[in-house]
């Protein structure tokens, strides 16, 4: 009964390609006369940096571009290339380009990226599916990547960031017993300090959202709470205040954090020295014009 | 052992007698085979004679025979049947690429599907701008201007 179903299916192709066959005989492009599915599987093999120019060929070229379909058929046909950029913006202009990072093509996200001047750390991620203790830097202006020691401990879930010259990475030992743990690389010296572990004496739970720094003071959150740590003092401590609002993706512009509120559609900003929020005014119309996604980032001027 | 041999019958009626090994490296005549859809003569329907002959080119080139030791070996080497292939390629005219890959498609060739889908990302739509993909594919633009502004602008951090 396979075989049966199998003639079937030939059957149905065989229509398809007639039809295929009869539109290009009117002088119809004969590439779109293909099967979808055939066109999906040719595309799948351009690079992708052809896709913007693919995109405005024709609408459907466009729909194909922007379907789920043809980047499931580039990782299944192996033709993936996970590759890292960074935007550049012209010192003689205000355009941008992606310029292409080589060597990180087996590297993939879930990392923790700090950015110090024209360097780019990059902390653990994942190669092969599993996280690894690699870190890195990438020079901005040559494009060049330079391994550095790797980090003492396997983490996943990383998040990082600088504060007077040491970074702060932040992530769980192991799925089992999500123990958190930290571990702090001096960029002046290039090492890992000593003692290798820090394990924070309280509960940071899941940190995805990721950390900022504010007046020489660490902030990060989980879905409840949002946590402080003072290098200083080597001290954690839960922020009430901060933890009133939801908030993600922020960026810190002198010692204020503003993360956009997708739900009320609005710029929030939280000062800690006076531990109040407050919302951005005069950007109403700026925000009217971007699409309300739960995505959506701030960044610092500096990082455009 | 003796060799079977396998007649197929394109669309147009044109008759072709290939041995058993070509004609497997298609993965639907088998079934075409097994489940009576075919008795001595092979019919296919959606294939013209001409771009049939070209499949039976690729494949008769790309038969594995097998040799001695019972394992298998391709009549070329690697690096002559990639030559070849290329040759193979650069001598066809569009209508006949796409047909080829038609017949790839419904036939389940899948080196010669990879070859020819390859073959058109490379050569009619790799690096080229949008005018000369519009050119070389035969595709009307039917964005208005507006629109393609639009998209222009949205891509346009790409561009540079």
């Amino acid at each position: 009964m396979d075989g049966f179903a199998l003639c079937l299916d030939d059957y149905t192709m065989s229509s398809r390609v007639r039809a295929a066959k009869k539109q290009s005989s009117k002088g119809l492009s004969l590439v779109t006369s293909l099967p979808e599915d055939v066109i999906v599987d040719i595309l799948a093999r351009v690079p992708r940096c052809d896709y913007p120019t693919i995109s405005l060929v024709s609408k459907h070229f466009r729909a194909l571009v922007a379907s789920p379909e043809l980047y499931a058929r580039r990782s299944f046909s192996g033709n993936v290339v996970d590759r890292l950029f960074i935007l550049r913006r012209k010192t003689n202009g205000n355009s941008s380009r992606l310029v292409l990072i080589p060597l990180l093509s087996s590297l993939r996200c879930f990392g923790g990226y700090v950015t110090v001047g024209s360097m780019i750390y990059v902390f653990g991620g994942i190669h092969n599916d599993n996280s690894t203790p690699w870190a890195l830097t990438i020079d901005c202006r040559s494009h060049t990547v330079q391994p550095l020691t790797s980090m003492p401990v396997h983490m996943y879930n990383l998040t990082a960031n600088i504060i007077d010259g040491r970074i702060y990475v932040i992530g769980i030992l192991d799925y089992i017993h999500r123990k958190k743990m930290m571990v702090v690389f001096n960029t002046e010296t290039q090492k890992w300090e000593e003692p290798a572990m820090v394990t924070p004496d309280i509960e940071l739970g899941n940190t995805h959202r990721g950390c900022v720094v504010m007046a020489g003071k660490l902030y990060t959150r989980n879905y409840q709470t949002s946590f402080v740590y003072d290098p200083k003092e080597n001290k954690w401590e839960t922020d009430e205040m901060l933890s009133s609002k939801n908030w993600y993706h922020a960026c810190v512009v002198d010692d204020v954090l503003y993360y956009y509120d997708c739900d009320d559609k609005c710029l929030r900003r939280y000062d800690p020295r006076q531990r109040c929020w407050g919302v951005v005014k005069g950007v109403e119309k700026l925000l009217a014009m971007t699409r309300d996604t739960w995505w959506s980032r701030t960044i610092h001027p500096s990082f455009i | 052992m003796s060799k079977k041999n396998i007649v197929l019958k394109s669309s147009n009626g044109i008759i072709f007698e290939v041995e058993e090994a070509v004609a497997l490296q298609s993965e639907t005549i088998p079934y075409m085979i097994e489940d009576d859809c075919a008795n001595d003569t092979i019919p296919l329907a959606n294939v013209t004679g001409d771009i049939l002959a070209l499949v039976i080119e690729y494949c008769k080139k790309h038969v594995v025979v097998a040799d001695g030791d019972g394992g298998g070996s391709s009549s070329s080497s690697q690096e002559d049947l990639k030559n070849w292939d290329a040759q193979f390629m650069n001598d066809l005219d569009q209508s006949k690429i796409f047909n080829l890959l038609l017949a790839a498609d419904f036939l389940n060739i899948k080196t010669l599907f990879d070859l020819t889908c390859q073959f058109v990302a490379d050569t009619m739509i790799k690096g080229k701008s949008v005018e000369e993909v519009r050119r070389t594919l035969n595709i009307e633009k039917d964005y208005t201007s507006e629109e393609e502004a639009k998209a222009r602008q949205e891509n346009e951090w790409a561009f540079k």
